[in-house]
């Protein structure tokens, strides 16, 4: 059970499709026989009242260095999450595509005096979890700890070193290498990833985002030592990190653990900002391959983090594609037709345009008219918007999520995260939340065509060539409105 | 959600590390209760965030079905969503999602399972439509119609595409000669495309009783407002009886089998499993106590044996992993995975060599201090970690009553664990880790084709 909800990906412009298929079984739409039906009563007991969420004291200062820093006490468990996130993804990889990732896949292999299996050693004898990952725009280190001064300090004072001193010695490069090479082994017999890495391609040319973050099986052995050491330097510098801390810690704890690890670091400036991408091709590529499904990726460039249309593209996107059940395109391709077993659509705002990607899969004879079908629905939806229940129902949705997007201390830790990274303001969630009900049909209706056109779309298909089938009839049933759902 | 992974997914830490009594905070309010008609309830109260999550946890699954009848759990699953008395087709998701809620489903062999995430003040709606559909499910033939066909992708995209996936289901079929453990989850392919929605029915009505399931509120709410909830929702469905349900037992020593499957992969790996039992079969439970505490010392961790010694230390393996989940209804598997390492030139059977070794040293030395205390840090911090979720609290609440255990096994982990003695360790490896238990898996690229 790893959905992240709807709302979490509305908030940090994560979306599924980059993240993973949602693991969805469900199988809603509003399609309902016209018989009469006791209404629920708990339903009509709700009071419309938009739910509470945990109230949240988002602190934020800078250290001596540079380092940006965001801070919520949560003294309820004796615990503390520490996330730093460095403008360090594979968007800074320059000629060698891999770098990045590498670079913090090596900072927990080797501090002076200790070698790979002491510092693991290390953090798991204190019950303490480091954490590691690199991705387009950020790289991320870790630390989950007991908040008891004996398990928090040591566990700080080795996490320190590891960001701030790693030796990236050699042995273990080769093996991470190795281990590297064969997980593209593994890759090639991935249709998903296959897909993937040819969308960005496309999509992208030659910009920076274009290539996947672990590189490729030329560009990875070429990356020695040397190359580590001096992007270690430049991008894990204090003034290209945001420090997000949560937990049973009070300020002035807070204050001297964030100036611990800005200390730590290599000293510099935050890195310059990517330039942005050129407009791609629109058309259509196919990848044969011997699969029993067909994946479909259709895209193109959407929008950057802070684009102002941010939250009127989220509820646009939530009513065509977004969050998994009920939506158009859910409905029509696997409710009504039982095509897929999920179809999904998503902006991912980066630091530059990322992309907006509409992903599925379905049987191979059925491909070729299902990818119209998608294009089909997609062009009605921008042509015409939303419904005025349609929009109703997301603004709904999106107030009534709000609470789940912040009940926990992983929660917590990662929305301070993508709030500093993007550099929004601490009012972030609140201003999301109150421009989203603020909309109408016309202002989401025309946010998304302001950033979709439907013959500019970018597609990679990957499966055989089989011959083709007609798609089944759809099932149409009278739509029934939901019962007396509470306004709010 | 499908957990066809299940096998896979009972590593130490992952299930072992729950909520507490233990030493390092309060402890969290839980308490139980039963309607009269036999839906057993239990509330853990944590009011952090003012959100819920209701779970409600059947005693069926996959282990339950018979030959021919593969994948009905899961179908069964998929059809709660369209509709009931109350409800048409999908419109209870409608109105959750229109709710901000968080739903979906999860089937297992032991289980199949139905939850939401909501704001605290929408929980009698979940609770509302859960009632509904486990009292007067419609299951409507032309739903079923295309549903099946959305169930055949969902196998071709998790299990026929995946190639790991693929053979994880044809070494369970093999690893497991007796019980119904050797069936996939979501059916063998030929199962699904002959299932009736007749057979459903039939599911339904047996085991789909209240007193066949388990209900687990976690979240900002109090024990007085889960009773009142509860009793008003479920209070008047009555209880029936359902057939029989025989713990799945498998042969102690079924003897040595060994596979070799050609699949769409680029590299070697190997799978190895021993027949062991679980927690609920075990004749003592320090015996799988001693194999949870075993496989945390091969996989718990990047500094646990498997890692530190054959990925990094002699470089056999580019990737490992060990497996173990006591958590289960009946006898259970230890399972082994491994890649060679292509680079260094290392074959599977360099690899097993590799593994065997590592099994046998379990037989002859027993584990240091230092590497037990090192599992026991993880344990106890694990207990508080696992309170920031209340979702993964619930899960393990429910699994464990669901299989037959009680759920306070989860607040007793840390006595559990240092009860296990290094000579424990060492009788379990050496009963367990045998030929005569032995399955081995050997996935291969598919041969170039010669026409």
């Amino acid at each position: 059970m790893t959905e992240r909800t709807a709302l979490r990906r509305g908030l940090l412009g994560l979306t599924p499709l980059l993240l993973g298929a949602l693991l969805g079984v469900a199988a809603p739409g509003a399609l309902a026989e016209p018989v009469a039906r006791p209404a629920l009563e708990s339903l009509a007991a709700l009071n419309g009242q938009a739910p509470a969420r945990r109230t949240l004291d988002i602190q934020s200062w800078r250290t001596a260095e540079g380092a940006r820093v965001l801070f919520v006490p949560a003294p309820e468990l004796p615990m503390f999450d520490l996330r730093l996130t460095f403008a360090a993804g594979s968007a800074q990889d320059g000629d060698a595509p891999g770098l990045a990732l590498l670079t913090n896949a090596m900072l927990n292999e080797g501090v002076p005096g200790k070698d790979v299996t002491a510092i693991a050693q290390g953090f798991e004898g204190l019950g303490a979890q480091f954490g590691n990952g690199a991705y387009r725009d950020m790289a991320v280190v870790s630390l989950r700890s007991l908040s008891a001064a004996d398990k928090r300090d040591a566990a700080l004072d080795l996490f320190t070193r590891v960001i701030g001193q790693p030796t990236f010695p050699e042995d273990s490069l080769a093996r991470i290498k190795n281990q590297m090479l064969a997980s593209f082994e593994f890759q090639k017999k991935n249709p998903g990833k296959l897909a993937g890495d040819a969308l960005f391609a496309r999509l992208y040319g030659d910009h920076p985002y274009a290539h996947p973050s672990d590189g490729d099986e030329k560009s990875v052995p070429a990356i020695g030592v040397e190359r580590l050491r001096a992007f270690h330097a430049k991008a894990y510098a204090a003034g290209n990190v945001v420090i997000a801390l949560v937990g049973d810690l009070d300020r002035s704890r807070a204050e001297a653990i964030a100036a611990q690890v800005s200390k730590a670091l290599p000293k510099g400036p935050a890195l310059p900002r990517l330039p942005a991408p050129k407009a791609p091709e629109a058309g259509t590529q196919h990848i044969e391959f011997p699969s029993s499904q067909t994946h479909l990726m259709l895209a193109e460039l959407g929008i950057e983090r802070n684009d102002p249309d941010w939250p009127a593209l989220y509820l646009g996107n939530q009513i065509l594609g977004g969050g998994g059940f009920g939506t158009r395109l859910m409905e029509e391709v696997r409710e009504k037709r039982g095509l897929t077993y999920g179809v999904y659509s998503g902006f991912t705002g980066m630091q530059a345009r990322g992309p907006f990607l509409i992903t599925l899969q379905t049987r191979a004879e059925l491909s070729e008219n299902t990818l119209g079908l998608v294009r089909t629905i997609l062009a009605d939806y921008l042509a015409g918007g939303p419904t005025q229940k349609e929009l109703n129902d997301a603004k709904r949705e999106t107030a009534g999520s709000f609470p789940l997007s912040t009940a926990s201390n992983a929660d917590i830790v990662g929305q301070l995260g993508a709030i500093g990274f993007y550099d929004l303001p601490l009012t972030y969630l609140e201003d999301f939340m109150a421009k989203v009900q603020a909309l109408s049909v016309a202002d989401v209706k025309a946010a998304m065509a302001r950033h979709l056109d439907p013959n500019a779309l970018v597609i990679v298909t990957v499966g055989p060539k089989v011959a083709q089938q007609p798609l089944p009839a759809p099932t149409e049933k009278p739509l029934e409105q939901p019962l007396a759902v509470p306004e709010h | 959600m499908n957990v066809t992974a299940r096998r896979l997914a009972g590593l130490l830490l992952g299930t072992l590390c729950v909520p507490s009594l233990a030493s390092a905070s309060d402890p969290q309010a839980t308490h139980e209760f039963s309607l009269d008609n036999g839906l057993k309830v239990i509330v853990r109260e944590d009011h952090r965030a003012p959100v819920v999550v209701s779970q409600l946890w059947y005693k069926v699954g996959s282990s339950y079905e018979t030959p021919g009848q593969t994948g009905l759990s899961h179908a069964l699953e998929h059809m709660m969503f369209k509709g009931s008395s109350k409800m048409g087709p999908g419109e209870a998701s409608r109105v959750l999602r229109d709710l901000g809620a968080e739903e979906n489903a999860f089937t297992s062999d032991d289980y199949t399972a139905f939850y939401q995430v909501l704001a605290r003040d929408r929980l009698p709606v979940a609770l509302e439509l859960e009632a509904d559909r486990l009292a007067s499910l419609a299951l409507p033939a032309d739903e079923f119609e295309r549903e099946i066909e959305v169930i055949k992708e969902e196998r071709r995209l998790r299990t026929d595409d995946k190639p790991g996936a693929l053979a994880f289901e044809r070494f369970n079929a093999m690893a497991y000669p007796a019980s119904g453990y050797h069936t996939p989850t979501i059916g063998w392919m030929e199962d699904l495309k002959r299932m009736k929605i007749e057979e459903l029915r039939t599911w339904h009505e047996a085991w789909y009783a209240p007193n066949n399931a388990t209900l687990v509120l976690v979240g900002d709410l109090t024990e007085a407002d889960a009773r009142q909830l509860v009793q008003h929702y479920f209070g008047a469905i009555p209880s029936r009886p359902t057939p029989p349900a025989k713990k799945p037992l498998e042969l102690p020593e079924p003897g040595e089998r060994r596979t070799v499957l050609h699949l769409k992969t680029q590299l070697p790996s190997l799978l190895f499993g021993f027949n062991v039992p679980g927690l609920a079969t075990a004749a003592a439970p320090r015996e799988a106590q001693a194999l949870r505490l075993i496989a945390a010392l091969l996989d718990g961790g990047y500094s646990a044996r498997l890692p530190s010694r054959l990925e990094r230390g002699e470089e056999l393996v580019s990737g490992a992993s060990a497996n173990y989940d006591a958590f289960t209804r009946g006898d259970s598997l230890f399972v082994l995975s491994a890649t060679p390492n292509a680079q260094k030139g290392k074959t599977l059977e360099q690899v097993e060599a590799g593994l065997w070794r590592l099994l046998d040293d379990l037989k002859q030395t027993p584990p240091s201090a230092e590497e037990l205390e090192r599992v026991r840090a993880q344990v106890i911090a694990g207990l508080v970690y696992e309170r920031d979720s209340i979702t993964s609290q619930a899960t393990t609440i429910g699994q464990l009553e669901t299989v037959g255990l009680s759920w306070k096994l989860m607040d007793e982990e840390l006595s559990a664990l240092e009860a296990v003695t290094p000579a424990d360790v060492q009788a379990a490896a050496r009963t367990y880790f045998t030929r005569s238990r032995l399955s081995v898996a050997h996935i291969l690229p598919e041969e170039a084709s010669h026409d």
